[in-house]
């Protein structure tokens, strides 16, 4: 009687073909899943997605518009991925992003007055700070006690979103916009402490988010450090035996992880938005960074792209309302991409054999 | 009396309370079981957007909370499948069902027709006692006064915890949750107690957000949980995953939310965006605290929460 | 047997019948039940908790006082006093393990099999355990016990198989073994005679252990009293079974472990509370037993693995930047001096076969001429080829006026290379032989604690 054998198999290699073709592949198999959703409400999904490349790049303005939009997710994402490299679970770079903003709309508030070369130098740097600090509040309980970061990240997400509204719209802070009488908003940061725009609305923010991607890069790949972090994230054991300080590299790429978060707040308050303004800037941006962290398989270059495909599907997100699609459609668009990537690691890992049951049946020595 | 501002809060805190109970009831079994699953928000809100939509085609209110309770189960595989049996990583695989389950429920929301947005409800649950016992002083409000899902609520309470911990499936949950290895030595079937009280946890959740469309506020709008999901996550921790705690632990946390009105009675002014702090400062503080010292035994967590568990794989 | 793994080949016969096992729940349902070397305890429940756990029989109702009841009864009849009530985590490891017993006879098994069970007990607990044993085989039970204590087995078995490499290397009543016959056949009979050069002069003692305790994984003592010395030029074996203390003594010499008592001096230099990378530079170089968890980092390539000691100086570092060229070629080196085979860029090491991750682990630690190296288990697990090369470098370590300490389970290895033998078991030096002529019965019988 022959049956068959579907075994699931431990995978050694990873071709760098399929370390591609998995994440693509999720992608495109939620673009397929949400075509269904789209036709199932009487949407045309062929329609959407060529109206959503359309906007995203079908036109200078659209791909400007678009790398506006990646410019903090490459923050975002790289700060995820360096952190999930040394399996520290840093989901709070929301917080850790708004953070970022106060602080660097404060600096750029009270040193507006500086040339522009140190004005903006404070507020990028107070960025990092705030961001970097508000991670060491989950980082310090982690490293000393042991704490759980997920949850205190996850949590402290919501404080920082809770103060951000509280220094515009619940109080007459100093990041209040003393002009707006009507209607509660961020006081706009003074022109020197803006990010100097290189094309259209793209400004130094995306050149100084590749150039740290790529300096993360480098530093994993080329430096003393990189190599302890790489062995650590790999092996604790083994590091430890190595005499590698594994206390304190969780602790390093924690705060780092916070800063990168913090930089994404500080480069959109110098940036497109120009103030600490909570609406324009409560954006899911953390949780996508960790979507795109994901997709790009915990690599700081390969950030970079990935980060340019979500920005051009949240770009195209309200440009779909113009077609009567609800923007919605984006976000569960993420949800399904990130779902589906997460699940396709389970290929990358395992190996799916089917084959013929072997028939064979040994003798038994008594 | 019963006008009082301390009591009115009161009621009020059980009402804001009551879909963080189910929601943190839900995600206690499933933790319980071993699974983190952070997608809790996303679940709520797919059950809330399903029972306004079936209440609204068919006036019965108790078909929309069948159609919460079922897409909240439903839903819930979009964690379960990953994290059980392709073993991924819990975080993110939670993460994606949040991040789904509001883009999906937003999605539905909008390509009804018409949209849901903004329709006023067919039908809604209300208080059901209207004078009579309700009227009795403080206890008449507190305990009487509520509509059928807060009863209901009590009695998923109560039953989850009798569950929990003194039936023989309850049993099975918790060494699932403790030590899946030693659970499947004995013969338990680790696998499927953790499909089921994930989608449980689910289900519940899904109860919970359909508390907001058709009770609470009652309509629909985006994202009308409003963080629910999130807090009730913290709540599981800040409630040692035991189920009578968090009813009483959700009733603080949504007493904590209706605070600004009290404290505007009696005059004194609290930023509303401090006090939604609160619940969250609160879930890290303890954490910390239950961490540190030999207490953690008692209040930790199941020892096995958020690992992936195969037999052969070693 | 017990439904944990699936059989890649042959049958489990059941009073003749065929049996499939898929979990552990189908053997239990079948009768059988095994006590694990590593308990399958909830930690976190009660005794009486664990006891109930998964039986059919076991009510939808919970009854505390029907499961303490249940418990006690049990443990008056067999003999194996437990508090219901007290959670697993309380109890000490003896007590356990007559939970693990009362599990499986509240489940009524037929067939009770017990994996290393007096590993973890007191001579006393182990007496206990076999009158509990031999109740339970007068109720018509059968009992696999599965040891490699020879007097245990003599005492408590009618019927003994010796298994050896994975396979039945025969089996007897207990009527007809001995110990010696027993202990030559659980390590074989052919030896190929010593490659070993005759006894060199040796040196200056480079490693010496003195009076070292070190406490194992469950909080006992894994090693006590410990002493011995390695001079240069010589290679000392250590014999004994797995789980005797080796593992635990070779990584608190290492570092990796806390030495609760006595003191270690490597190359002279005292060296208790020095941490790992102190006691590499002090010359110490360790091939530990667990290659991919201890001395390897799994999912990195052989380029960056190869670095992993001689990373943080010249010439693989420049400052804080690294060589790669320098690092490739390092490790290129190293790969054609030491035969690695199967390697291919930046593949992970797991994927080597453990041949070549031991040849790879042996060259990064041979390569920076430690004075004393201890290599534990080098060749488990390996191929012919590749035993051999391994081998040869250790014997090429000595050659040098290196001093080595080699932990093996296998005596023909100990037999070819040692100059001196000593024998652990329990934790403790029950007796060292000369390496030259040495008797592998007298130590087989050593290494099973047989006492003379």
């Amino acid at each position: 009687m022959n049956r068959w054998n579907v075994r699931v198999e431990p995978r050694g290699t990873v071709s760098p073909l399929l370390a591609v073709l998995v994440p693509l592949g999720s992608v495109l198999l939620a673009l397929f899943l949400g075509g269904v959703f789209l036709f199932l409400t009487d949407q045309h999904p062929g329609e959407v997605y060529v109206r959503m490349l359309d906007v995203s790049f079908g036109s200078a303005r659209g791909i400007s518009e678009t790398l506006v939009a990646s410019t903090p997710l490459v923050f975002t994402g790289v700060a995820a991925a360096i952190a999930f490299k040394l399996l520290v679970w840093n989901i709070g770079g929301e917080g850790q992003l708004y953070m970022g903003a106060i602080f660097a709309a404060g600096a750029g508030i009270a040193f507006g007055g500086a040339p522009p070369a140190i004005a903006l130098t404070l507020v990028l740097g107070a960025g990092a700070l705030g961001g970097a600090l508000f991670a060491g509040v989950a980082a310090v309980p982690r490293v000393t006690l042991g704490t759980n970061e997920i949850i205190t990240t996850l949590m402290l997400n919501f404080v920082a979103l809770q103060l951000m509204n509280y220094l515009v719209f619940g109080s007459f802070s100093p990041w209040r916009d003393p002009a707006a009488t009507n209607f509660p908003q961020g006081r706009p940061l003074p022109d020197n402490a803006s990010l100097p725009e290189i094309w259209r609305r793209v400004d130094l923010g995306l050149v100084i988010a590749v150039l740290i991607a790529l300096a993360f890069w480098w530093v994993i790949r080329s430096t003393r450090w990189g190599y302890e972090i790489r062995v650590t994230g790999d092996s604790p054991g083994t590091a430890r035996y190595a005499g590698i300080g594994v206390t304190r590299k969780v602790l390093a790429v924690f705060l780092l992880s916070g800063a990168a978060a913090g930089l994404a707040g500080a480069a959109l308050v110098a940036g497109p938005v120009g103030a600490l303004e909570p609406r324009s800037l409560a954006l899911n941006l953390g949780f996508t960074g960790i979507i795109v962290a994901a997709l790009a398989r915990l690599s700081p270059l390969g950030v970079i792209p990935v980060a340019v495909l979500l920005g051009a599907l949240n770009k195209a997100g309200p440009a779909l309302q113009t077609i009567r699609v609800p923007s919605s459609t984006v976000l569960m668009l993420q949800g399904l991409i990130l779902s589906l990537a997460i699940s396709g690691t389970f290929l990358l890992r395992h190996r799916i054999i089917v084959e013929r049951k072997p028939q064979t049946v040994e003798e038994v020595p008594a | 009396m019963n006008d009082s501002v301390l009591l009115l809060t009161l009621v009020a805190a059980i009402a804001s309370g009551t879909p963080l109970v189910f929601a943190a009831v839900g995600e206690i079994l499933t933790e319980r079981a071993g699974i983190l699953n952070l997608g809790v928000e996303g679940m709520m809100l797919v059950g809330a957007v399903s029972g306004f939509w079936a209440t609204l085609e068919t006036g019965n209110l108790t078909l929309g909370l069948i159609a919460a309770v079922v897409s909240g189960a439903l839903v819930s595989l979009v964690h379960a499948v990953p994290a059980i049996s392709l073993r991924v990583n819990q975080i993110v695989a939670g993460l994606a069902l949040a991040i789904f389950g509001r883009g999906l429920s937003t999605f539905i929301g909008r390509t009804g027709s018409p949209p849901l947005v903004g329709q006023p409800p067919r039908s809604s649950f209300e208080p059901i006692l209207d004078g009579g016992l309700a009227d009795i002083p403080v206890i008449g409000p507190l305990v009487f006064g509520h509509d059928p899902l807060v009863y209901l609520s009590w009695v998923v309470v109560a039953v989850s915890s009798w569950y929990l911990f003194r039936t023989r499936p309850g049993l099975e949950l918790r060494a699932t949750g403790e030590d899946p290895a030693a659970a499947d030595a004995a013969g338990v079937k680790v696998t499927r107690i953790r499909y089921i009280h994930t989608m449980i946890g689910g289900a519940l959740a899904g109860l919970g957000g359909a508390y907001f469309s058709l009770a609470l506020v009652p309509s629909w709008q985006d994202d009308i949980t409003a963080g629910a999901g999130w807090i009730a996550i913290g709540l599981v921790i800040f409630a040692s995953w035991r189920p009578w705690r968090a009813m009483f632990a959700a009733y603080l946390f949504g007493g904590v939310t209706r605070l600004n009105f009290t404290l505007q009675a009696y005059e004194v002014e609290v930023p509303s965006q401090i006090l939604a702090m609160l619940p969250f400062l609160l879930t890290i503080v303890v954490l910390i605290l239950i961490t540190s010292g030999r207490r953690a035994r008692f209040l930790g967590a199941p020892a096995a929460l958020g690992n992936p568990y195969s037999r052969e794989e070693r | 047997m017990a439904g944990l793994y699936r059989p890649d080949a042959g049958l489990v016969l059941l009073d003749g019948e065929e049996m499939h096992f898929r979990s552990p729940a189908d053997s239990l349902a079948a009768g059988i039940g095994m006590v694990y070397q590593h308990f399958k305890l909830v930690s976190n429940l009660t005794v009486a908790e664990n006891i109930v756990l998964g039986h059919p029989g076991t009510p939808f109702r919970l009854s505390r006082r029907r499961a303490r009841a249940l418990t006690v009864d049990l443990a008056e009849r067999y003999g194996l006093p437990v508090d219901p009530d007290a959670r697993i985590w309380q109890l000490s490891v003896g007590e356990q393990q007559r939970v693990e017993i009362l599990k499986l006879l509240h489940r009524d098994v037929r067939i009770l099999i017990l994996d290393e069970p007096t590993a973890v007990l007191t001579p006393q607990e182990a007496d206990a355990l076999f009158a509990t044993v031999r109740v339970m085989t007068g109720e018509g039970r059968a009992v696999v016990f599965v040891s490699h204590k020879l007097d245990e087995v003599m005492e408590i078995s009618d019927r003994i198989t010796v298994l050896r490499d994975g396979r039945n290397a025969g089996s007897l009543p207990v009527g007809e073994a001995d110990p010696a016959g027993l202990a030559r056949m659980m390590v074989g009979r052919e030896f190929s005679f010593p490659e070993r050069a005759g006894a060199l002069t040796t040196g200056e003692v480079v490693l010496a252990v003195e009076g070292v305790g070190v406490r194992g994984d469950r909080d006992l003592e894994a090693v006590s009293g410990v002493s011995f010395s390695v001079r240069e030029g010589e290679i000392v074996g250590v014999a004994g079974v797995s789980g005797n203390g080796q593992r635990e003594l070779a990584e608190a010499i290492a570092g990796v472990r806390r030495i609760v008592a006595g003191r270690v001096e490597i190359g002279g230099i005292d060296a208790t509370r020095l941490s790992p990378r102190r006691r590499i530079a002090a010359g110490l170089g360790f091939v530990p037993e667990d290659r991919l968890g201890m001395g390897l980092a799994p999912g990195l390539g052989i380029v960056d693995n190869l670095a992993l000691r001689g990373y943080r100086s010249p010439p693989m570092a420049r400052g804080p930047v690294l060589d790669h060229d320098e690092m490739e070629r390092h490790a290129d080196d190293l790969v054609e001096r030491f035969d690695v085979r199967g390697v291919r860029g930046r593949l992970p090491v797991r994927l080597l076969s453990g041949g070549n991750l031991q040849k790879a682990l042996l060259a990064r630690e041979i390569e920076h001429r430690p004075r004393a190296l201890i290599a534990a288990a080098p060749t488990r697990g390996l191929d012919v080829g590749a035993t051999t090369a391994v081998r040869s470098h250790l014997l090429a370590q000595r050659e040098s006026g290196a001093g080595v300490l080699l932990i093996s389970e296998d005596l023909e290895e100990l037999l070819a290379l040692s100059d001196r033998i000593l024998v652990i078991h329990a934790g403790e030096i029950v007796g060292e032989v000369p390496g030259e002529g040495a008797d592998p019965d007298e130590i087989g019988l050593m290494m099973a604690g047989v006492r003379r």
